[in-house]
Formats: structure tokens, sequence, C-alpha cells
């Protein structure tokens, strides 16, 4: 891909003084000691100012050890997504500045800890600033713990953003609120030693090369989407989770399993996930609002249950954290590729793909009522970044959520019923349901083919009729599923089109294609499959639509393509690198495509 | 009342050893007189994986295999269930080996039948993994059950010797009932089309339940006897351990009958909530 303009940089214009107000920060080393909570030090700092933020991580799948890094953007303005390029770098070792090298802003700013030595030369542009301090001697020297580097270096750090220094202790205070006065006291003292170094090195108070803004922010969340997804469920009376532990869809194992018991319910952890998904299935029967859920591997494994859903219509949400396969893949590493299994099976399923971190509460209350309307599966195709990357989002209206229990039958209704079938043929597909222990309603539930009344049949007859009936049920849904997100100018010939983490890029991108004179409109599904008429008509509106995603074969342009979207329309932007998509990598790759057409 | 479905006939060979597992379920139903309502029967797939249609309880075909943690999921969610998990032994021990051993481990309160015949019936025969021509038999599950800790009833039956079958079919749900974790009966249930064993697993059982010495209650004694009876060619019957372990712990009442109305718990919602307020 060739750059065809330059990336962007952040905030403000390239004064001798730069003023942010939208920065993207890195701090990287080896993972595991501590150093990278200054990243969080500095969100906490950056939210106190009313910035809108954004945090993310590259970490080696092990844990102890190995090049990490934690990543923020604030900004003024909500982003939803890291910018193009990095404008502040605190790297604890030589390979962090290789790493980041080819993305720092040129007129960026680098903190080295020099404890072992300057950084490496020749890898920097001569245009970026670069302060060495030996942040871990200091730690260790003066304070005797090595952890202290992470007070030591945000010292430093506020020197550069020309924050007064008793606005960052107050940050500070603020953060450590809830530990001992003692430990308190030790990280204050930290910060001030940082300062103090800071001002030996040419970052005295009152001189900071930088100043950013104040945000005006209203209190937001700050919440990942698996969090923000876990929290819906619950909201949504959601009391059974099982899980198997894999990254990067542990975190709702975790939360759930610390919070479910807390409101009667239970999460699990599995011995493995064929049986995560039947647990799931098994509480799901007896009428309790269940989930399981897994990422790729996991999510394969969980395939034949998932059918059985469909089959014998037992409700259930499943969630797929996905991440970058085929296989084992790269765990840690951000791709959308599981959508060919996801709609794998002559089944009817619902797939939602929430749009960002705070839609995960939303679509999750909406997938676990609607598992109980259509009585079978509903999956969630979240992705690594929308999954644990964090973001401030508006608080959530916990006041209007409404809890839809669907055909489900109450001991009374099924009393005055003179018959009770639990596979009977009805208009909208959906059977109503008696769970076990109640009177009356006693019934097989089975993933063979049988009649209505439970038994098993492969009478050709009963088949067609079953297969049609399990079908109509999504139709009679499909007028309530989550319509997508739309930004931009409704008359573009040009369109966008992209899913759960690629949302953010691009909308970010196309106020950039706008100023360089290409209008767009963005469509970002929320509802996968069945493919809405919505995103068909699209497609079929427009010149061109640029169908942007993180896998290798277009799975998303397949999918609409099946779903009757004319495919001469749609070029696809593939990204399957690993890293995530930036806003410069679309605006450049669409702008030298619509010159040479 | 009303109507629900007609239990099937059985669709088992003549002479099939299913049948004296159903029948002591059916039996041990009727003396508990438990309504069917109560019950769940969750069934595996295979010959023996039909008999959930046979007795008029809710019922349930899993997946392959997979029987078992379906069944945790239910007993979990529904404690005041009583369910009874049936299978074959290709169900139990090859394609669901692993969740075996994890259940006897968790001990959730459910009954398990396996009709061992050491065959998969269903796909016409091939051997199961209790199937070994040159020991007595393969896998011994009930040796297997011994070796986990959490294991709290274990016992094998003989699908001819049918009051010794509903007794202890009658043992294993009174032990669920009580609370007391999970019970494992493996019940030698011949498959007279493709292994038929009749004759000789009766001449190699021996029947711990008229021997007035042995206490189930000791887990060494219960291996000791189980490694002896087999280097003889033998194997036990009868109730082969009990463990009051389980007892008396605490059961969270049916999740499906809790009241989840958000405006109910909407206080500790919003405590949730503002612990990420930023
Ligand atoms: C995932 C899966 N693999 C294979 C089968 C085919 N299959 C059906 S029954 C069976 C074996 C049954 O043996 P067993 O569990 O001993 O039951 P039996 O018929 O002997 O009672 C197999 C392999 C299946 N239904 N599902
Ligand atoms: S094939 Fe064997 S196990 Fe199956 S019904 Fe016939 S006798 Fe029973
Ligand atoms: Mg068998």
């Amino acid at each position: 891909m060739n750059v065809a303009i330059k990336p962007e940089p952040s905030g403000g214009q390239a004064a001798a003084r730069r003023h942010f107000s939208d920065i993207n920060v890195m701090v990287a080393g080896q993972g595991g000691d501590g150093s990278l909570t200054i990243a969080s030090l500095l969100s906490a700092l950056f939210a106190h100012r009313g910035f809108h933020l954004y945090s993310t991580s590259n970490i080696a799948s092990r844990i102890k050890g190995g090049h990490a890094a934690a990543y923020l953007r604030a900004s003024v303005k909500p982003s939803g997504c890291m910018g193009d390029v990095i404008d502040l770098l605190v790297a604890f070792d030589d390979e962090a500045v290789e790493i980041a090298a080819p993305a720092m802003a040129p007129d960026g700013i680098v903190v080295f800890d020099s404890s072992k030595g300057p950084p490496p030369t020749g890898v920097l542009a001569d245009t970026i600033r670069v302060f060495e301090i030996p942040i871990g001697r200091l730690a260790v020297r003066d304070l005797r713990r090595d952890l202290l580097k992470n007070c030591i270096g945000f010292g430093v750090v506020t020197r550069i953003l020309g924050i007064d220094d008793k606005d960052a202790e107050g940050s500070l205070r603020h953060r450590f609120r809830r530990i001992p006065e003692a430990a308190m006291e030790t990280n204050i003292d930290a910060f001030r030693l940082g300062l103090a170094n800071a001002d030996e090195n040419g970052l005295p108070a009152g001189d900071s090369p930088w100043t950013v803004d104040e945000g005006g922010r209203e209190e937001h969340l700050m919440i990942s989407g698996n969090e923000a997804f876990s929290f819906g469920f619950l909201v949504a009376g959601g009391r059974f989770y099982a899980g198997y532990p894999i990254t990067p869809a542990t975190e709702i194992l975790t939360w759930l399993e610390r919070r479910l018991p807390q409101f009667g319910g239970i999460a699990m952890q599995a011995e493995d996930e064929l049986s995560a998904i039947n647990l799931a299935i098994g509480a799901a029967m007896t009428g309790v609002r269940a989930m399981a859920g897994s990422s790729g591997p996991g999510f394969v494994l969980m395939q034949e249950g998932v059918s059985q859903l469909g089959s014998a219509e037992i409700p259930l949400v499943v969630v797929d954290c996905q991440r970058a396969g085929p296989s084992t893949g790269m765990p840690t590493k951000v791709e959308q590729n599981d959508i060919g299994t996801m709609i794998s099976g002559d089944y009817p399923r619902v797939v939602l793909a929430p749009a960002d971190q705070g839609d995960c509460f939303e679509m999750s209350i909406f997938a676990t009522n609607l598992a109980q309307r259509i009585q079978g599966p509903v999956i969630a195709a979240l992705d690594r970044a929308l999954s644990q990357d964090s973001t401030t989002v508006k608080p959530f209206d916990l006041s209007g959520v409404e809890l839809d229990t669907g055909k489900r039958l109450t001991p009374d209704e099924i009393a005055g019923l003179k018959e009770y079938r639990r596979y009977l043929i009805t208009d909208d597909g959906v059977s109503p349901w008696a769970v076990p222990g109640t009177p009356g309603g006693e019934n097989l539930v089975t993933g063979n083919e049988r009649n209505e009344w439970g038994l098993v049949s492969a009478e050709p007859k009963n088949r067609k009729r079953m297969v049609e009936k399990r079908a109509r049920k999504i139709e009679s849904v499909r007028g309530d599923l989550p319509k997508g997100k739309r930004w931009g100018d409704a008359d573009a010939a040009i369109g966008l089109l992209g899913f759960g983490t690629v949302g953010a890029v691009m909308e970010r991108a196309a106020e950039r294609l706008a100023k360089a004179g290409v209008e767009v409109q963005i469509l970002q599904p929320r509802t996968l499959w069945p493919v809405l008429d919505e995103t068909v008509e699209f497609i079929r509106a427009r010149r061109r639509v640029y169908v942007i995603e993180h896998n290798a074969i277009g799975q998303l342009a397949h999918l609409v393509s099946g779903g009757g979207a004319p495919k001469e329309r749609m070029v696809s932007i593939l990204k399957f690198d690993g890293t995530p998509f930036r806003a410069v990598d679309l605006v450049d790759f669409i702008l030298e495509q619509e010159a040479s057409l | 009342m009303t109507k629900t479905y007609t239990p099937a006939e059985p669709i088992w060979c003549a002479g099939c050893g299913d049948f004296g597992v159903q029948g002591a379920i059916e039996g041990a139903i009727a003396q508990l007189a438990i309504p069917k309502h109560d019950i769940i029967i969750m069934a595996g797939i295979g010959c023996s994986g039909t008999l959930q249609n046979n007795v008029g309880t809710y019922g349930y075909h899993a997946l392959h295999g997979r029987v078992l943690p379906t069944s945790t999921g239910v007993a979990y969610a529904n404690p005041e269930l009583t369910v009874i998990a049936v299978g074959g032994d290709g169900d139990a021990f090859a394609i669901g080996a692993g969740h075996f051993i994890h259940t006897v481990k968790r001990n959730p309160n459910f009954v398990y039948i396996v009709m061992n015949n050491s065959v998969y019936g269903l796909t016409k025969g091939q051997d199961s993994p209790t199937m070994d021509a040159g020991a007595a038999h393969g896998i011994d599950a009930t040796r297997l059950a011994l070796s986990i800790p959490g294991a709290s009833f274990i016992a094998r039956g003989f699908s001819r010797w049918s009051r010794q079958l509903q007794e202890l079919t009658v043992a294993a749900m009174e032990h669920v009932r009580a609370g007391r974790g999970f019970a494992f009966l493996e019940v030698l249930s011949p498959c007279v089309t493709y292994h038929d064993t009749y004759v000789t697993w009766e001449g190699m059982l021996e029947n711990l339940d008229d021997d007035p010495t042995y206490d189930p209650t000791d887990l060494a004694a219960a291996f000791a006897r189980g490694v002896a009876l087999e280097a003889q060619g033998r194997m036990p019957a009868g109730v082969i351990f009990r463990s009051d372990g389980g007892a008396g712990r605490k059961i969270p009442p049916a999740m499906a009958l809790q009241d989840i109305d958000p405006a109910r718990h909407i206080d500790r919602y919003n405590d949730i909530m503002s612990s990420y307020a930023v």
C-alpha cells in the first residue's frame, strides 16, 4: 500500500510548543514489571481533565517477559480507536524504541529509561526529541522498589505535557485513593523523584515542550466490550454462563464468575468448550437465561452444540470474541474471521455484531431477549479489539431495560391447555414452551427430526414442515433486528462497509476523505445474519462500496453478496497482519483507488 | 389434565438388556412416588439413548457424548428437578470420557445410568472402550470413578437381576434427591444382536450386596476388591462405594424461578455501573 498522503498529526499545530486536543501515547517495555501502568496513570490524568479515552495493549501471549506495550489515546472529541501515529513514547528498553519508531510522529517525544545505557542510534528520526532518564535505576537506588518506575515515569511525562505539578499529584492521589496511606506516600515520593529528575533534564516546571487542552466531557464509563457485554447479560436477567479460558474471551468468564453468584446465578469454568456449550444448553432448557462464550478455536468446538440449539429449539446466547486464526493463530491479535463459521449449517440463527463498547451492553440485552423469542441460538460477533480495548462511553440507561420472555408458558397457562405439543407448528414458527417441572407440560426435546410431540420422525412431509417452521422464526423477527449505524453523506456514491471494531476507524477516515473531496457514506451493520435489506440496498445504491474487514478472504463481502448485494460494486480492503486498521491506511487506499478509476 | 405426548414403544431388539434398565427406572419412580413432571430423563445417543421417549417424564436427547455436561447444567439451574441421565458405554467412556472424570469430581446432583454392552449398538456393533478381548472387560468405569476425588455413589447392576437393579436405581435416586451428589450406576446391559454376554457376564459377577462383611464406605476396600476380582477374571456388582461427603451442601434455589426483573435489582446494577465511572 503506497502512502499517498502523510499521516495526520494527532492534534494541534506544529508550533514550537505543541498544544494537544488529541494525543496518542505508547508505553512499552518488558511485560509484567509494572512499568506499563504509566498508561493507566495517564488515563486517570486525562479522565480527570475531561478527555475521551481509548486504551489498548499489545501483549505477547505469555505471562511475564516478552515485549509489551500499552497505548492510550486521549482526545477532546470521542475517537473510538487509536490514531495514526504515536506522539509520545515512554520506552523502557531498546526494543520499545525499535518497535515504535516507524509509527512515531516526526515531532514526537520519547522518554527513554537510560538505566542500561543510551537509546539505540539511527532508529528514530532526527526531528524527534528524546529525554534520557534512568527511571529503573532511580527506582531501585533511591526507593528500593523496581515497581515504582511507573510513578517516576508519570512525573516526567506530566512535565512534558505541561500539567501543573499539583494537578498531576491530585490525579495520582485520586487514582490511588483506595490504597493504604503509607503506600500512597511511597508512590507520591516516586512521583516527586520523577519531577526532580525532569528538572535536571531540561523539563522544568512551567516551561514544557507541550501543553494539553481541557476536555469538558460529562461523566462517562471507561469500559471494555467484554465488560459491557457481560454487564448487559446480567441486566437482561442472564444467570448462567459457561466457558473455558481463552484469549480474548476470558474476561467474560471472570466477570461473570464474580458477579453472577451475587445474583443467584452461576458462571462455570468447564473442562472444555464441548462441555461449556452443553452446560449452557442444560441450564437454558430449564428456562434460565444462559450464555456460552469463546473465541476462534473454542467457538469451532462449540459448533455441534450451536446446531443442537438450532434443531432442538433451545434459547442461548453464544458470544465469540474473535481473534487472529486459523487454528490457534495469534491469540492476542485482532481479526474478524469466524463469520463463515457463524453462519454455517442449515438452521436458523441470528448473528449480531455490536458496533462499539457501549453497544456491547445494548446488544447483549437484545441478544438475551431475542434468544428467548426465537428459542434458538443468537451469536454475538465481537473481536479482540472490541472485547478488550476500553473506551469512554455514555452511561447506560438501566431504567429502560425490558425483558421479553417470548412464548414461554406459565404453569397456569399450561393447566388451561387441552393438549400440549412442544414443537407445535405455528405461523411465526415459534412453539409455546413449557419448561421441565411444570405439570402437564411433559415433553421431549431433541436435535433429531421429530413430530410436533417431540417423537423422532424422518417422515418426509413432517421433515419439510419442521424445517420450514424453524425458518419462519427468523422471518418473524427480521423487522426487529438491529439496524446498522450510518454516518456521512446519504447521497454519496461511495460507501464504506465494515462491522465491529472497524466502525470507528471508518468514521475517522470518512472525516478526512471528506476534507480531501471524497464524500462517503458509512454503514456499520449490527445484524450480520440474516443479511438485512438495508445492507443490500446500501450497496445497490452506490457506485462503489469499500468492504473493510480484518480477515484474509473477505468474509463480510462474501456474506453480503450471498445475501444479494452486487459483487461488482464491492472493493475489499483486508488486513490480517494482526494490527488494527488505521484511518490513514483507509484514506490512502481509497484516495488512490478513486484517483485511478 | 393437559394431554401430552404418548410415551413411545421401545425400539430395542427383543432380549436387549436396556428393557431391564427401563423397567428399573419406572419401578423406582413408582416406588418413590415422584410426579413425572418433576423428572427429566437426559439421554445420550445410541440404542440406549432412546429410553427417555418411553417413560412419560420430561425428556432430552443430548448430543453424542454430551449428556453429562448437559445434565449438570440442568441440575445446577433447577435443583428441584430429579435428573436421570442415561446412555451407552460409547457415549460415556469414548466420546464423552473427559466429561465423566469432571462430572464425578464436580459431584452434581443427578443419577447417571450407563447401559454397558461393550459395543456401539446403534452403529451396528463396533467395539466400545469397555470391550477388551484380553482382560475380563476393558475400562472398568467403576474403578475409574473410585479414583476421582469427589466420587459419592458408585454401583453396578445387571439388567437381568431386576430386583437388585431397581433397588440400586432407588438408592441412586435417593442419593441425589438428598443432595449428596452424583450417583453413577453402571448396568451391564447385553446387546443380544452384536455381543450377547448374558451368560458370561452373569458368571463373572460377584454381588457385594450379598456380602455382609463388605463396607461400601471404605474407599480402599472398594478398590482392593475390584482389583482382586479382576485378577480372577471377575467383577463386582451392587453398591461399590458411597460417601456422604456431599451431604448438607448449600443448593441454590432454581434459577429459572428467580425474579430477574431489572427494576428489582436496579440499585445493585447501578453500583456496578458506577465502578466504571470516569
Ligand atoms: C458426534 C457423533 N459421532 C458419531 C455418532 C454416531 N453414533 C451414534 S450412536 C454411536 C455409538 C453408540 O454406542 P453406545 O453409546 O455404546 O450406545 P448403544 O447404542 O450401545 O446403546 C455413534 C458412534 C453421532 N451420533 N454423533
Ligand atoms: S442392537 Fe443391541 S443394544 Fe441395540 S437394541 Fe438391539 S440388542 Fe439392544
Ligand atoms: Mg453401547
